[in-house]
């Protein structure tokens, strides 16, 4: 079963002679514990492509299944349920709260929500991602490469069944990039979540099992050998 | 209430500044409603000390004590039988050493308008009178003999009751005989039943009646109202007051709305993981409760005690039950504040804050 499906999705900005066809009649499936990489040029879609997948914007047309729920038809508000239990988002700049030490940033979702990870479950992923030593730290307090890998934890804290990540490694040295790359292969086969990630780094594909690539709003399933 | 508390445990110098500010604004909010009590206490207090429903003066004297006219005859045109005859006048009094304005009530100490003796004994003679307990603080103390400026009789203090002013002159009680001499001096025996007004204790105003129509029933506060400089006095302060409660409900919407302006991102990224409005809003109202409580229990205690270091001479009197109103107020202000950035919260797009 499909966790995530796009039917017949486009999205237009604008219109008359500003008008930009951002999607373009695009398909999509994903399964559970599926790593995909969406590669493209700069305004391509491929953010649009994700931010409709995940919830945070509705398609001009077409569909948008969540687990087999339609997004597309949902307000604002019910999306935002949607997002709270099924979606986790990884964004290039970090997502952090400022005044949250590590752990509250975690403790802040059971507020608003239940199911999150169990302590023992939320320690191992410390473990995992190696940032068991700075639960008391703040954001502010941390490297680009740690912020990064708390946001990862704390997309993972809620137990998402889908994984959103825009540019996850984009502010991060290769090295960091692959190790964070890494990470997110092991979480997304261990929790079995559906994950996205959207990159210009082509290198970072050796990781995923499925790479799209978007251009001009058309997105193309593609032999990962034939990407250079 | 957990974002609310942990942010401003991160951000301590920012909000005690804002908490600072609002303690400031009911600093002065409770100095002012303590400086409007206690100058009205100083015009009224010996009127509020009569418990009475009404007073009965001269259709003609315009609400004016000093300048109603009437005789006990009066009295039988009246329909209740819970009254006092008073007579009074102003006058200033010296022992010689300190002066002071006057306000020289004349009773029939049978009557319900006589006070309660605190220290000293009540008058038994004519020129004795308890002297309201104020005037201990202007020098003058028990069996002092005191110099009037009408006259040449002589009035002996040989009691105190509590703080009774009117008019904003300390009030000293005699027999009503004891009016007439002053007044009247050597003429005191032909007006002896000569009084400025009739004070009326009943259930109900509307059971309040006189035959003559040249009497006038006046409602106490009504009256009180009527005292010179009484409502403007009052209306002045009162006006700063509500003025305060604007200004701090601004000063506190323009503080919070900085702040959220500040966090947009910060709420756009909680709102793109699916953190509703409503949990934002509760802990940005819950963070303006915080701050607007603390600020005003400060405001509160920093009051009370720069009370108790005031000179005497500064008329303030602080009424609990007012203040705690004023208090709830205020924060009730603040959180009308916060409403601003609750709007702004909702309205943000979480697709533009995560940018992409
Ligand atoms: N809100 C919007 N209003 C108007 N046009 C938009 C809007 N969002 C995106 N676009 C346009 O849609 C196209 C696709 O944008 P998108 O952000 O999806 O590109 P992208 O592939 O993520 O680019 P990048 O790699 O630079 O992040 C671009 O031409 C962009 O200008
Ligand atoms: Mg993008």
């Amino acid at each position: 079963m499909a966790i995530l499906e796009l039917n017949n999705v486009t999205k237009t900005f604008g219109t008359g002679h500003k008008q930009v066809d951002a999607l373009k009649e695009t398909n999509f499936s994903a399964e559970q514990g599926e790593l995909i990489a969406v590669i493209g040029p700069s305004g391509s879609g491929k953010s649009t492509f994700l931010t409709i997948a995940g919830g945070l914007q509705t398609p001009s047309s077409g569909g948008v299944l969540v687990k087999n729920q339609d997004l597309a038809n949902l307000n604002e508000k019910k999306r935002s349920k949607v997002r709270l239990k099924e979606i986790g988002f990884i964004l290039q700049a970090s997502n952090l709260v400022p005044f949250l030490n590590v752990d509250n940033q975690m403790k802040l979702l059971d507020n608003v929500k239940k199911d999150n990870m169990t302590t023992e479950e939320l320690d191992a992923l410390y473990d995992n991602l190696g940032i068991k030593d700075l639960r008391k730290k703040y954001p502010a307090d941390l490297s680009g490469g740690e912020r990064q890998r708390v946001a990862i934890a704390k997309a993972l804290y809620s137990k998402p069944s889908i994984l959103l990540a825009d540019e996850p490694t984009a502010s991060l040295d290769s090295e960091k990039a692959y190790e964070v790359m890494e990470l997110l292969k092991k979480e997304t086969k261990q929790n079995k979540t559906t994950t996205i990630v959207v990159t210009h780094d082509t290198r970072l594909i050796e990781y995923c099992d499925k790479v799209y690539e978007m251009t001009d709003g058309v997105l193309r399933l593609m032999e990962k050998s034939s990407v250079k | 209430m957990f974002l609310a508390w942990n942010e401003m445990k991160k951000n301590k110098l920012r909000f005690t500044l804002i908490v600072g500010v609002l303690m400031l604004v009911s600093y002065l909010v409770f100095f002012l409603s303590g400086l409007a009590t206690g100058l009205a206490s100083l015009n009224r207090e010996a009127v509020d000390k009569w418990g009475a429903t009404a007073i009965i003066l001269t259709e003609e004297s315009d609400k004016s004590l000093p300048q109603s006219s009437l005789t006990t005859e009066e009295l039988d045109a009246i329909s209740e039988n819970k009254t006092a005859i008073l007579g009074q006048l102003n006058s200033i009094a010296t022992n010689g050493e300190a002066k002071q304005n006057i306000s020289l009530f004349g009773i029939d100490p049978e009557e319900f308008i006589m006070p309660d003796v605190t220290e000293g004994e009540v008058f038994s003679e004519v020129n004795e009178v308890i002297a309201s307990d104020t005037l201990k603080e202007d020098g003058f103390k028990l069996g002092d003999e005191l110099e009037l400026s009408s006259t040449d009789e002589k009035l002996t203090i040989v009691g105190f009751t509590d703080s009774a002013r009117f008019n904003a002159a300390p009030v000293l009680y005699g027999e009503i005989d004891t009016f007439h001499k002053i007044k009247f001096g050597e003429a005191a025996t032909e007006n002896e039943t000569q009084i400025n007004g009739i004070v009326v204790r009943a259930g109900d105003l509307s059971s309040i009646s006189t035959s003559n129509e040249d009497l006038e029933i006046i409602e106490i506060e009504t009256f009180i109202e009527n005292l010179p400089g009484y409502t403007e006095q009052a209306l002045t302060l009162n006006f700063m007051i509500y003025f305060l409660f604007a200004i701090s409900s601004v000063i506190v919407a323009i503080f919070l709305y900085v702040l959220t302006v500040q966090k947009i991102s910060m709420f756009g990224v909680m709102k793109a993981q699916g953190i509703s409005n409503g949990y934002l809003s509760r802990s940005v109202i819950a963070q303006t409760f915080l701050l607007a409580f603390t600020g005003v229990v400060v405001g509160f205690a920093l009051t009370l005690i720069s009370g108790a270091f005031l000179p005497s001479a500064v008329p303030v009197s602080f009424d609990i039950f007012t203040m705690i109103i004023y208090g709830v107020v205020l924060i009730t202000v603040a959180i009308l504040g916060a409403v601003f950035s609750v709007l702004t919260i909702v309205k943000i797009d979480p697709l533009k804050a995560i940018g992409g």
